[in-house]
């Protein structure tokens, strides 16, 4: 399921391309300008219990090692599938941050356009080693300490999996769009998508790995906000 | 090679298969660290290595396991259970099979209680079969932790010297040199049988650590069985191992450690056929070690020296040069090339003092140097393949030099 991002967004480019051949539908609404725009709004209700990565039983260590790691929130993404060609044009956020505080990567799930260039400062006294082995984008920022931080530019769409050569509890996601019709869920899991031209979408919820959800949505012509929930169990 | 060799090639080339297919079909499925049950009382993890290379007939591979460590297959399953902020119980057991015609052998290769008594304070107190607190590598020793395939000479390598039998002369202890791998003494148990190294870093011993940290220094100090050599035997009497190290990371990603050892070597059931000495005599393995990391960007360096000797008073009237002494050295570097390639190298000595002979003074084993040269490429997070060539060179009459090329398969999870 992971891997329906890529996919997605390149499919994504093609229905806008074919949309725009036939000069209808939400491409031409997109392009537009002018016209109302409404909201994809609602909440994810996560029932999947999740446990928090533990580091590696120790027992080649003399004692219990460091402090114990802070807990990780884990976010939801929502996004639409099949986004009108405006999704694609302009940029988005340029820049972004994913902090390493108590051998914890903060946020641990971060969403960006492509173009983005991610930094990745290091705020705990040990070194970190920021790598990815992901297709998206393979990358290994070396060992650098307190104080210090890399940057990545992240250019694919799809899902880059992050991790810490040297803790091995250490994990993120990524996740790269292609267009700017995406939002991360807050605390309470509620995710807002502003400014989506009118038309009917599928709407997709991912959470940790895998796209858990998939609804259709519709922005009405005047604008206005489609309530769309989703529960992952 | 051997007639086990092909055999051994074809499932180390089936297990790869099985391992890259697997990565392809789950690439963005990478596992996250270890597995824990919910409030992470109970967390378990595991690794598998599969180590391959042709047949080492001139036996510098070998270890206390009688076998070669390029040639074998290793399976480690590894939990904590936390009953607390104060108590928690760690287990570590290994299965483990020499490539062809070996048996599988399943031993509990650490398990103790750790005690932190006061939960916000890094004071710690380990009790059961516990790590060595002597040196760096042994707590390194973990596939994915080794960037090559091999060991260093100090912790594997296997010396003439046993501890439950002895040379009648000087000139027995050297017609011997070089031929750790299988050693027949005249006196004690007079059953050939591998030596030992200077440092047994595949066995833990039966014990008692205190260790803890102020940064930056952190200190352990440890009370167990048997020598460094020899750490699980029980057959030295009840004089215990006194064990210690001191680390001190004086800035991020540097680490220097001073580590020292001394515990009764020789079995009692060698020492009890022997004239006793004059005073309470002496029967000891005596050790110390220095040991450094330094690691920055894609870098890391690392250097480990022991310096280990031997000592029983009856010794005396056999050797002139008594205690025995030896000395290994080895310095490692790991560079990252690209993400998840890696390039590796290890440059080893094994040197020991002289003894004297009817004919000559020469070193009471036969000096060891090796490189090995290598890398690694990580297929997904969790697995790893390595592969490797060994140079070794010993200064002795008889199979005097080797060129081993080895390669490895750790997957952890």
């Amino acid at each position: 399921m992971t891997r329906r991002l890529p996919l997605i967004a390149v499919a994504a480019a093609a229905l806008v391309a074919f949309a725009d051949l036939r000069a209808g539908g939400a491409g031409r609404a997109g392009r537009a300008g002018p016209a109302a725009t409404g909201t994809i709004s609602g909440r994810v209700d996560v029932r999947r219990a999740m446990v928090d990565a533990e580091p590696r039983p120790g027992v080649t260590n003399l004692g219990a090692g460091s402090a114990a790691h802070a807990h990780e929130r884990r976010d939801a993404v929502v996004y639409i599938e099949t986004a009108p060609q405006a999704a694609f044009e302009g940029g988005g956020t340029v820049s972004a941050s994913m902090r390493q505080v108590n051998e914890t990567f903060v946020p641990h799930v971060l969403a960006v356009r492509t173009g983005t260039v991610v930094d990745f400062p290091n705020d705990d006294t040990t070194y970190h080693n920021v790598f990815s082995l992901s297709k998206t984008k393979r990358f290994d920022l070396g060992r650098y300490a307190k104080g210090q931080s890399k940057a990545i530019r992240f250019d694919e769409p799809g899902i880059v999996r992050v991790f810490c050569d040297i803790h091995s509890h250490m994990s993120a996601f990524i996740l790269v769009f292609a267009h700017r019709f995406f939002a991360v869920t807050d605390e309470q899991g509620r995710y807002r998508i502003d400014q989506v031209p009118p038309g009917t979408y599928t709407v997709a919820a991912w959470y940790e790995g895998a796209v858990r959800q998939s609804r259709p949505a519709t922005v009405r012509e005047d604008g206005g906000s489609a309530d769309v929930d989703f529960a992952v169990r | 090679m051997g007639a086990t060799a092909p055999r051994a090639a074809a499932w180390f080339g089936w297990v790869l298969l099985a391992c890259l297919l697997s990565g392809r079909a789950a690439a963005q499925d990478e596992p996250r660290g270890a597995t824990a049950t919910p409030g992470s009382r109970l967390t378990v993890a595991g690794d598998a290595a599969v180590s391959m290379a042709p047949d080492d007939d001139a036996y510098f591979n070998y270890s206390s396991d009688a076998y070669s460590v390029l040639r074998l297959v290793r399976l480690d399953a590894s939990a904590v259970l936390r009953l607390g902020s104060r108590l928690s119980l760690l287990g570590d057991v290994r299965a483990q099979s020499a490539i062809g015609p070996g048996q599988w052998q399943v031993r509990p290769y650490a398990l103790f209680a750790r005690i932190r008594p006061w939960p916000r304070k890094a004071v710690d107190i380990q009790v059961g079969l516990i790590p060595p607190v002597f040196g760096a590598f042994s707590r390194s020793a973990y596939g994915n932790s080794n960037p090559l395939v091999g060991f260093p000479l100090g912790y594997q390598y296997l010396t003439s010297l046993r501890p439950d039998a002895l040379p009648a002369s000087a000139d027995g202890l050297l017609a011997k040199r070089g031929q750790g791998w299988r050693v027949r003494y005249p006196v004690g148990n007079a059953t050939p049988d591998h030596g030992v190294p200077l440092m047994d870093g595949l066995r833990y011993p039966l014990g008692v650590e205190l260790h803890a940290g102020v940064r930056p220094v952190e200190a352990s100090v440890a009370v167990t069985t048997g020598s460094l050599s020899t750490p699980d035997t029980r057959d030295v009497g009840k004089r215990p191992q006194i064990s210690g190290r001191i680390a001190v990371r004086p800035t991020a990603g540097l680490v220097v450690g001073a580590s020292a050892s001394r515990g009764a070597f020789f079995a009692r059931s060698l020492t009890a056929s022997l004239a006793a000495p004059a005073d309470n005599g002496t029967n000891d393995q005596r050790a110390i070690g220095f040991d450094a990391e330094y690691s920055r960007g894609y870098w890391i360096v690392r250097a480990e020296s022991i310096v280990s000797s031997w000592r029983l008073s009856q010794l005396d009237l056999l050797l002139s040069d008594h205690p025995l002494r030896a000395f290994s050295l080895d310095m490692e570097s790991r560079y990252r090339i690209r993400p998840g390639l890696y390039a590796a190298i290890r440059v080893d000595r094994l040197d020991f003092s002289e003894v004297c002979g009817s004919v000559s003074c020469l070193p009471w084993d036969a000096p060891i140097r090796r490189v090995e040269i290598g890398g690694g490429y990580s297929i997904r997070r969790n697995m790893v393949v390595k592969t490797a060539y060994q140079y070794n060179r010993r200064e002795a009459t008889v199979r005097r030099t080797s060129g081993l090329v080895s390669a490895q398969l750790v997957v952890w999870f």
